[in-house]
């Protein structure tokens, strides 16, 4: 089966939870597959948001896009509920002045119905995150 | 219309009035509490501020800091990733003005490489006769340092809100 994006909300993705939400630079922005447009932190660590697929996939590759993250961490949950999230990986990201983070995670087929992402710290007092893309494929249940 | 949030220290020598300020400022001046209480930790308190001329207003988490030194090791840990500072100094008090640089070295190290605004304040002017700490002399420190500056005294302010 052909690889494809999976984290759109065209594709049926969608942000159950965030923890902060500025009307101009909703959530949304994560998974809309446009990584000009973006959603902020409001204030204070940690923050978190949650991606819900309401389906199980199976991930080869994740790329988070953001600004200013210093310690990420991702957790995965298979129920039908978001709920029992399991840790996934943490890292420690680079400053970079200017420019967009970029970083990529390979997985040997990571399953998950929905993904929990933590921002525990940041080089500043907001962070960006312009998009979540999900390489893999749906399992066909 | 956004709600930002914020993390504001307050952090000063043990008896400089931060206690008493910040429960000024939660309730807008409507309780002077008379008695003094020892802070142990921190105590937070929440309260939200609009932004002057914007529909925006931020949710201030106001950390109160114990003074004493006992306590320090512990606030450390409870100090991770501020916003803002405050920091009280008694102006009847020169150890309390001379441990400013102590408390701001230290909180400067939770935060490498992020500059953050803060303010120094002076308590206690309405105790005229027995001022040791000159208003110059603090302002100075406050340039050198970046921080804002100002003087209170809230005693004077609640029986000002309280007179009007």
């Amino acid at each position: 089966m052909k690889s494809v994006d999976l984290c759109l909300s065209s594709g049926g993705a969608e942000v159950v939870l965030a923890t902060s939400c500025d009307e101009k630079y909703p959530p949304e922005n994560i998974i809309d597959g446009n990584s000009e447009t973006f959603w902020t932190t409001t204030g204070m660590f940690p923050q978190e948001f949650i991606i819900s697929f309401h389906k199980r996939i199976t991930i080869n590759k994740l790329t988070i896009q953001c600004y200013l993250v210093q310690t990420l961490r991702i957790e995965k949950s298979l129920s039908k509920a978001p709920e029992g999230f399991e840790h996934c990986i943490e890292k420690e990201l680079q400053f970079t002045e200017g420019a967009i983070q970029t970083e990529e995670f390979s997985f040997s087929e990571l399953q998950a119905t929905h993904l929990r992402f933590v921002i525990k710290s940041a080089f500043d007092h907001f962070v960006s995150v312009h998009r979540v893309m999900a390489e893999g494929v749906a399992d066909n249940l | 219309m956004v709600k930002l949030a914020a993390k504001c220290i307050l952090a000063g020598d043990s008896a400089v009035g931060k206690s008493a300020l910040a429960q000024m400022f939660r309730n807008d001046g409507a309780h002077f509490q008379k008695n003094y209480t020892l802070t142990t930790g921190v105590e937070l308190l929440v309260k939200t501020v609009p932004i002057p001329e914007m529909s925006d207003s931020v949710e201030l988490f106001l950390f109160d800091s114990a003074g004493k030194e006992l306590f320090s090791e512990m606030l450390e840990k409870l100090w991770e990733q501020p916003n803002a500072l405050c920091i009280i100094y008694d102006v009847t008090n020169e150890q309390s003005f001379s441990n400013c640089a102590k408390w701001l070295e230290k909180l400067r190290a939770r935060t490498p490489g992020i500059h953050l605004p803060g303010v120094l304040v002076g308590n206690k002017t309405d105790l005229i006769g027995r001022r040791v700490v000159e208003q110059s002399r603090a302002q100075e420190w406050a340039e050198i340092h970046g921080l804002e500056y100002c003087e209170t005294s809230v005693v004077s302010v609640f029986f000002f809100l309280h007179l009007y």
